[in-house]
């Protein structure tokens, strides 16, 4: 009877846990939510919170796949300065040997994929500020954020701005070529979240160029003039002053380029901003300008590493130029061969950034511009103010000739910090230029900017080794649209 | 000793009950099977009535039978029924195994069926079919041993998961692998490693030999009762249970040794010497004749006298692996409680260098009757499994790394020495040293940018360890006769650590200085489960029908670090000292979900069987939570019907059923768990943190549903000598979640936003035929085996001129699923061979011209190296997705087993043979294997075109071309058909007879050897035709790239019972 008892007791507990384990589906296990992302909707609710996003995007544009590392490595290789050591198709060698396909993956799919995503991200963020600018008038936001929003939305302006440009440069013939009218990017500048909108036809190279000067003049006027401590890593109003120097160039607008370099160039030495913002100038040594961490006030943008934020693996500038045995992966060294800028006789063997900046290893020469092995916090340049000082040189020279003392004094200022040679007097425009190129092609080695001084001048894409010449009428002369935008955007059309 | 069929004998024994009132005489007998044991439960009935008892835990039965009573007839489940004629002393009895399976109880979802009876499509596995093989886990024997069911493994790495497709794939996004539930518990499956290197699939976690059966439910009747995550299948585990009145110790071991089989030939390094500097001459031509100067470059292979060598890479990285496994188990029961603990131990090496595996595994499965209506079990294993492996190149995305050990014996140059003459590793930076090779091009020595091997295998190690507690407390009321209540309350903790190392010295941690990485897991579910069934019998109407709820959360956690710049080579862990340290691998995930599922189940006369099964399930990762699933099934077993037994061929064909199903099923295997929520994550920006936009959520998504639709017919001829059933199998699967892939142009994170857009559907037929032969006291021989055929096709997708791609590691796309064709077809552009004039690759563009390449041999405008071979103009070069033919499918379109049994006195010999075909394999490897860079070469290509060889297979070697033999593009050169038959395993016995073990105490002893892929016919020229690169990826299967192959192992074997 006792069993019988507990029977029946077991019974009544068994079909109350029955009846339990049947009606208490959980609701807010139903609704777990992560926690280590943020909803979306929670993302514009305190100052610090829209910081970080501007923090955000400045990351987006520096992964090492894009300006953290390989657009600048891209920008050189494709041209004669360096040789690719290690065959590896990982490390640009299609880059290198002009064999890119709309496929390839490393270079093609991914610099156009992180670029967009950069920009998307920007649209995103500018999206997200108008529609929560209700939030900003009230507690937690302190008064007076409404210019604190402008400074944020010209940064990410300015981003976008830059991302446009770097893709034109690989994308898009060159804006020389039919003044503009060729096929340049699809145009994205509104927020992209859910489906549909693959489809969208290219802008002309022109029109792209145009709304990237109408981001950088808006930039300007909303930048801060100083960022404090961030002037080398965040964008400041120089910042937008000179990039806009380096976009003018590119479209040959050489006085849109005087007008924008006199904003922060001053008429004659010493050549440091004095525009009331950040006190950008060039500085005595190359070297120092090199040194880690990278911030002098030459550095007008740069992006920072650091050992929590890398740039990833086979994306580090130092991986790719420093040679092993001083902690770097060796995968170019430069080009000893003619034609190479080592053996150029302009680059003399006593200039700073040969004696300095090129390192010897056996029989071969390496660039040693980025010193920081592992974990490879070298900052990746954008844009120094030696630049300015170069492109507002040319565009004197361009518009006044060869007897302008000015670019010949602005020339002579770079050059001669890290060469006791200076350049006397010019005889024509033209040796003049080749003079300013040349020194752009010393003092940028490494620097991503090769690609764009051949490119905006149309120029042949010389060959090194046994890779030959890219002419201008060679397809290859511009990167191919990846596979991944052809066949999901219907508008898109082959270069 | 097979499964007993509790509720129908219940019910037997409770009618039984309620007649003795009329019982006049005493009867008493003991019944034991042919092998000698006895059999408890086993069913003994008068002949004519409803009268009838079971054997006791002895085997031995009394029963008072009606006077005029004079046949018993004995039964059990598996047996051939007997009958005895009642005499006047004890009966002994004894009952021949059954081997039909028709009578064989078969595991459904929270219950069991007779195979007899079912309707739905289920296909059984028995544990002896598995135990002994020499696999990490049980999946992996799987192969061939089931209809519909197609496993492959996708390389000879230890503990890789196999690829496992019921019917066909059944997803394109998600995962496409069936649920595993392990007795009654879901469980994890997949690679579970936080190392790219070393994969952990947890079913290792599970001994083979604890298995007594695997079930695997292939159709709408029988899975939907899984409901939302039975789009795939279900595979059921039910480990083995101690049995009345037996108690027993069993030792059961093998130990073995693998190796490596068909490894490509490459070249030595004279040959290669030669070709390398043939292929720069080559170069040079081609520069003279395309810019009017010669060509500079060097002919500088085998250039440094000093440093030759003739390296045999395969020799050191490859090896003969030993291994062994020992299980204990001891079980037993009682009447009221039966037991069973197991201990084992696996030790396995397989044929990688470095590439080894063990496991220490521990099980207590008991039962226990508390009241003669409750019933209480508890069934917990426990595991710790360790694998460890060198970088492979053949799991997770290695596919292209430069220290992939599938690759590196085929790229790295013979005539390079992995040790310099001091003893040192060859290495220069991060890679292996020059050699005696200069760069033609520079004339600077010739890095191959690849490591050196041996600084891998003697220095790095990656490896993933696993503990899982697995297990579940159970309690079976009958509140009233036949109504029983179950709740089931179950527990699955799997924990990993995985651990990297990378020396400084070279390889991946020379950049970094070296490195440790160490990431710690928790997977922590809870399952609780609650059940009604009530089974009821009327006169010749069988009624059962069961309720249910069941609930499930499971939260999974993974943290880890990275530590780089290691502060001296001495420190070789995870806890020495290193310079820096970053965060890695860190990741979180949650999900829950809540199911009511109820099953009818309806047979009259056991003639005409009905099965109706429903379940809805809400699951946190949705916005729209919840979702229905649903099966019906009705069969008609002919041969119960009156006029079948009664006809003059009933004894030769003695069993015919008619089935069918339809219903739906969902999937949510592989969906992220918070993929309906909109996102942002957070990061760094140098020394700042960061927020940003990282998922653009679609609040839209749900279960994809799987419409499964079956006919089959079941058949037993010659008293089920002969049985077998054939079936048509339908699978639409509905709302396919495509990751639809974004325009790059709108920066959404990934890509993509993950969608219900897509359909597509598998169909094809399942046979299974088993016979016996020979059936003789003496010899005895079997064949059994099955065949699946497999029509998978894409019916929609986002729009239909969508192309998906399916890419390797990132790097090549091979595959492309479009509508109208197989999933993961392959794109290449046609191969027209060698022109015979000049050595030049042809490949055809898709309007028809036939085009060919000449590696830096053409100049002029629009040089792109391709030319128009009928005109000699210059062209641009054909594209893949323009110019592209598909070749599919590339999952086999039909595939199965064979096995042959054969038992002369006490030998037993087992020939099982796996076979599958009617697909393509995209053999990347080999495109690579004839790449005209410094990688070395298979020696095939010494039929390469010359002037004096103009017929050849292989194009002029131009020295960097990589073009012509696949590498830059896919060619129809590279694609190949899978056909193979495989030898999977043969197995040799002895099993000694009692009389001469009884001695030793023993009640049965068997030796035997076996081997394991002991041989395999194919016309694929890669390793193995099997291999996948990308493991179960849906969208990019059947790609051979750098993977290495399966191994052969030998082992040999003793399985002893006390």
């Amino acid at each position: 009877m006792k069993s019988a008892f507990r029977t029946r007791v077991f019974t009544a507990v068994v079909t109350a846990t029955l009846g339990l384990g049947t009606f208490s589906c959980q609701n807010d296990l139903l609704n777990v939510k992560p926690n280590t992302q943020l909803d979306g909707g929670l993302a514009f609710d305190t100052p610090s919170r829209v910081l970080a996003q501007v923090n955000g995007l400045y990351s987006y544009v520096k992964v090492g796949s894009f300006l953290g590392g390989r657009y600048q490595i891209y920008g050189d290789i494709r041209a004669n300065d360096f040789i690719n050591r290690q065959n590896n198709g990982v490390t640009g060698l299609l880059v290198w040997n002009h064999t890119l396909a709309e496929t390839s993956s490393n270079d093609v799919t991914s610099v156009w994929g992180a670029a967009y995503a950069a920009i998307n991200q920007v649209n995103v963020f500018l999206a997200g500020l108008d529609t929560n600018a209700g939030k900003f008038g009230a507690s937690p936001f302190p008064s007076g954020y409404a210019s604190t929003v402008a400074g944020y939305r010209a940064e990410a302006r300015l981003l976008r701005a830059l991302c446009y440009y770097s893709l034109l440069q690989l994308y898009a013939r060159p804006y020389i070529d039919g003044n503009g009218s060729r096929p340049g990017l699809p145009l994205r500048l509104q927020a992209e979240f859910g489906l549909g909108n693959n489809d969208l036809a290219r802008s002309t190279v022109g029109q792209v160029y145009d709304q990237i000067l109408l981001d950088l003049n808006a930039a300007e006027q909303g930048l801060p003039a100083s960022q404090g401590g961030n002037n080398v890593i965040r964008a400041h109003r120089n910042t937008a002053i000179a990039l806009k120097t380096r976009v003018y160039l590119t479209m040959g607008r050489y006085s849109d380029v005087i007008t924008e370099a006199n904003k922060i160039v001053p008429t004659s030495a010493p050549y440091v901003a004095a525009n009331g913002g950040v006190a950008n100038g060039l500085n005595s040594s190359i070297t120092a300008v090199f040194a880690p961490p990278q911030e002098t006030t030459e550095s007008i943008l740069s992006f920072p590493f650091t050992a929590q934020d890398t740039p990833g693996t086979q994306n580090q500038l130092a991986f790719y130029y420093l040679p092993s045995a001083l902690g770097g992966g060796g995968e170019y060294s430069l080009n000893t061969a003619a034609g190479g800028i080592l053996a150029n006789p302009g680059f003399l063997s006593t200039d700073v950034r040969r004696t300095s900046l090129v390192a010897a290893v056996g029989n071969e020469r390496f660039l040693t511009k980025y010193p920081t092995g592992t974990p490879f916090t070298d900052k990746a340049p954008v844009i120094r103010y030696s630049e300015v000082m170069l492109s507002l040189a040319e565009a004197l020279v361009r518009t006044n000739g060869a007897a302008d003392t000015r670019a010949l004094a602005l020339l002579n200022a770079v050059r001669t910090r890290s060469n006791s040679t200076a350049y006397t007097a010019f005889t024509s425009s033209s040796d003049f230029i080749d003079a300013i190129l040349l020194e752009r092609r010393i003092e940028f080695l490494g620097e991503g900017i090769r690609n764009i001084d051949l490119m905006r001048l149309n120029a042949t894409i010389p060959g090194k080794g046994s890779v030959g010449d890219v002419s201008p009428s060679n397809p290859l002369y511009v990167w191919p649209i990846p596979s991944t935008e052809l066949s999901a955007n219907t508008l898109m059309t082959r270069n | 000793m097979r499964k007993h069929l509790l509720p129908l004998s219940a019910i037997v024994l409770v009618l039984g009950a309620r007649d003795l009132h009329a019982q006049t005489r005493a009867v008493s007998g003991v019944v034991k099977g042919s092998d000698g044991a006895t059999i408890p439960g086993a069913t003994v009935l008068v002949k004519g009535t409803s009268l009838g008892t079971s054997t006791n835990a002895d085997g031995r039965f009394d029963i008072q039978v009606p006077a005029s009573a004079n046949t018993l007839v004995i039964s059990y489940v598996g047996y051939t029924s007997q009958e005895a004629r009642i005499g006047d002393g004890k009966l002994n009895i004894t009952l021949e195994a059954n081997s039909t399976s028709l009578d064989e109880a078969v595991v459904v979802g929270y219950g069991t069926q007779s195979r007899r009876e079912l309707t739905g499509s289920v296909a059984t596995v028995s544990g002896k079919e598995i135990a002994n093989t020499p696999v990490q886990s049980f999946d992996q024997a799987l192969q061939g041993r089931a209809a519909g069911v197609n496993i492959t493994t996708p390389n000879g790495v230890l503990n890789n998961p196999p690829v496992i497709r019921i019917r066909g794939a059944n997803s394109i996004a998600l995962s496409s692998s069936p649920l595993f539930v392990i007795d009654g518990i879901p469980t994890y499956s997949g690679n579970n490693s936080a190392v790219g290197s070393v994969p952990n699939n947890p079913l290792a976690n599970i001994a083979p030999e604890d298995i007594d059966n695997i079930e695997v439910l292939k159709d709408a009747s029988a899975t939907a009762i899984y409901g939302s995550r039975a789009n795939g299948g279900v595979i059921l585990v039910t480990t083995k249970r101690g049995k009345k009145g037996q108690a027993r110790l069993s030792y059961d071991a093998w130990a073995g040794v693998t190796r490596p089989v068909r490894l490509y030939e490459v070249l030595g390094a004279a040959d290669y010497v030669n070709l390398k500097n043939e292929a720069v001459r080559n170069l040079n031509e081609n520069r003279r004749r395309a810019t009017g100067t010669v060509g500079t470059n060097i002919e500088g292979f085998g250039q440094v006298a000093a440093n030759a060598a003739d390296t045999r890479w395969y020799d050191y990285i490859y090896r003969t692996g030993f291994s062994n496994n020992h299980n204990l188990n001891f079980s037993g029961g009682t009447d009221k409680t039966t037991y069973l603990a197991s201990v084992g131990y696996s030790n396995q090496k397989g044929m990688l260098v470095r590439n080894d595996f063990r496991r220490y595994s521990a099980r207590v499965n008991v039962e226990h009757k508390l009241f003669d209506r409750l019933t209480l079990g508890a069934r917990v294993n426990y595991s710790n499994s360790l694998n460890s492996s060198p970088n492979s190149g053949s799991v997770g995305d290695g596919a292209f790394g430069t220290a992939g050990l599938g690759r590196l014996p085929l790229v790295l140059p013979p005539n390079i020495a992995p040790f310099n003459a001091d003893g040192t590793y060859n290495t220069n930076g991060a890679g292996i040293g020059a050699g005696p090779n200069i760069n033609p091009g520079t004339g600077a020595p010739l890095l191959p940018g690849y490591y050196n091997p041996l600084v891998d295998l003697e220095n790095n190690y990656f490896t993933s360890e696993s503990n899982q507690i697995q297990g579940a407390l159970y309690a079976d009321l009958e509140v009233v006769k036949g109504l029983h209540l179950r709740t089931q309350y179950g527990i699955d903790n799997l924990n990993f650590e995985d651990k990297s190392y990378f020396t400084s010295l070279a390889g991946d941690g020379f950049s970094t200085g070296g490195s440790a990485s160490d990431y710690y897991r928790t997977n922590k579910r809870w399952n609780w489960q609650n059940t009604a069934q009530y089974d009821l019998s009327a006169g010749e109407h069988n009624f059962s029908v069961l309720g249910g709820t069941e609930q499930q959360y499971t939260d999974v956690q993974r943290w880890g670090a990275t530590r780089t710049q290691v502060a001296d080579p001495f420190f070789t862990t995870f806890q020495g000292n290193y310079l820096n340290i970053a965060a890695s691998g860190n990741a979180q995930g949650a999900n829950y979900l809540v199911s009511f599922f109820g099953r009818f189940t309806y047979n009259y006369a056991r003639k005409y069987l009905f099965t109706a099964t429903g379940r809805r399930d809400g699951y946190s990762a949705w916005f729209n939570k919840f979702g229905n699933f649903y099966g019906l099934s009705a069969g008609y077993v002919v041969s119960e019907e009156g006029f079948w037994k009664n006809s003059n061929f009933a004894q030769a064909f003695d069993f015919l059923k008619f089935s069918g199903s339809f219903g739906t099923t969902g999937n949510n295997q592989g969906i992220d768990d918070f993929v309906s929520l909109p996102l942002y994550n957070s990061f760094l920006y140098g020394s700042s943190s960061t927020f940003y936009y990282t998922q653009a959520a679609n609040p839209n998504i749900g279960w994809e549903k799987s419409k499964k639709t079956d006919a089959s017919v079941a058949f037993g001829f010659l008293q089920s000598r002969l049985t077998g059933d054939a079936t048509f199998y339908y699978n639409l699967v509905d709302g396919l979640i495509l990751n639809v892939p974004q325009a790059p142009s709108r920066g959404i994170p990934g890509n993509s936003i993950p969608a219900n857009v897509g359909s597509m559907r598998n169909k094809g037929f399942e046979f299974n035929l088993r016979y016996d032969v020979l059936r003789d006291k003496a010899f005895n021989w079997t064949v059994s085996g099955n065949l699946t055929t497999l029509d998978n096709r894409v019916l929609s997708l986002l729009f239909d001129g969508q192309q998906i791609p399916g890419s390797t590691s990132g790097l090549e796309t091979a595959n492309y699923t479009t509508v109208g064709r197989p999933i993961g077809s392959i794109l290449a552009v046609q191969n027209a061979g060698i022109n015979p004039a000049n050595g030049q690759r042809m490949l055809v563009k898709a309007d028809g011209t036939l085009v060919q390449y000449n590696h830096l041999g053409t100049s002029g405008a629009g040089s792109t190296g391709w030319t128009v071979v009928s005109t000699g103009a210059n062209t641009p070069a054909p594209t893949q997705l323009a110019d592209g033919v598909f070749y599919g499918p590339v999952l086999p379109t039909f595939y199965g087993g064979l096995d042959n049994t054969f038992r002369f006195k006490g030998f037993d010999l087992g020939i099982f043979l796996q076979y599958s075909g009617g697909n393509y394999i995209y053999n990347g490897t080999k495109a690579g294997l004839h790449d005209q860079r410094f990688w070395n070469n298979a020696t095939d290509i010494k039929n390469r075109w010359t002037a004096d060889n103009t017929n050849a297979e292989w194009p002029r070697l131009v020295y960097g071309d990589n073009v012509s033999n696949g590498s830059n593009i896919i060619m129809s050169q590279n694609v190949e058909k899978g056909d193979f038959i495989r030898l999977r395993n043969v197995s040799l016995g002895y099993t000694f007879p009692s009389k001469t073990i009884s001695g030793l105490k023993l009640s049965n002893a068997r030796v035997y050897v076996q081997v394991q892929n002991a041989a395999l016919i194919t016309k694929y020229s890669g390793i193995d035709p099997e291999i996948s690169v990308n493991g179960g990826s849906n969208l990019a299967p059947g790609v051979d790239r750098n993977s290495i192959g399966q191994a052969r192992t030998f082992t040999g074997g003793l399985n002893v019972s006390f």
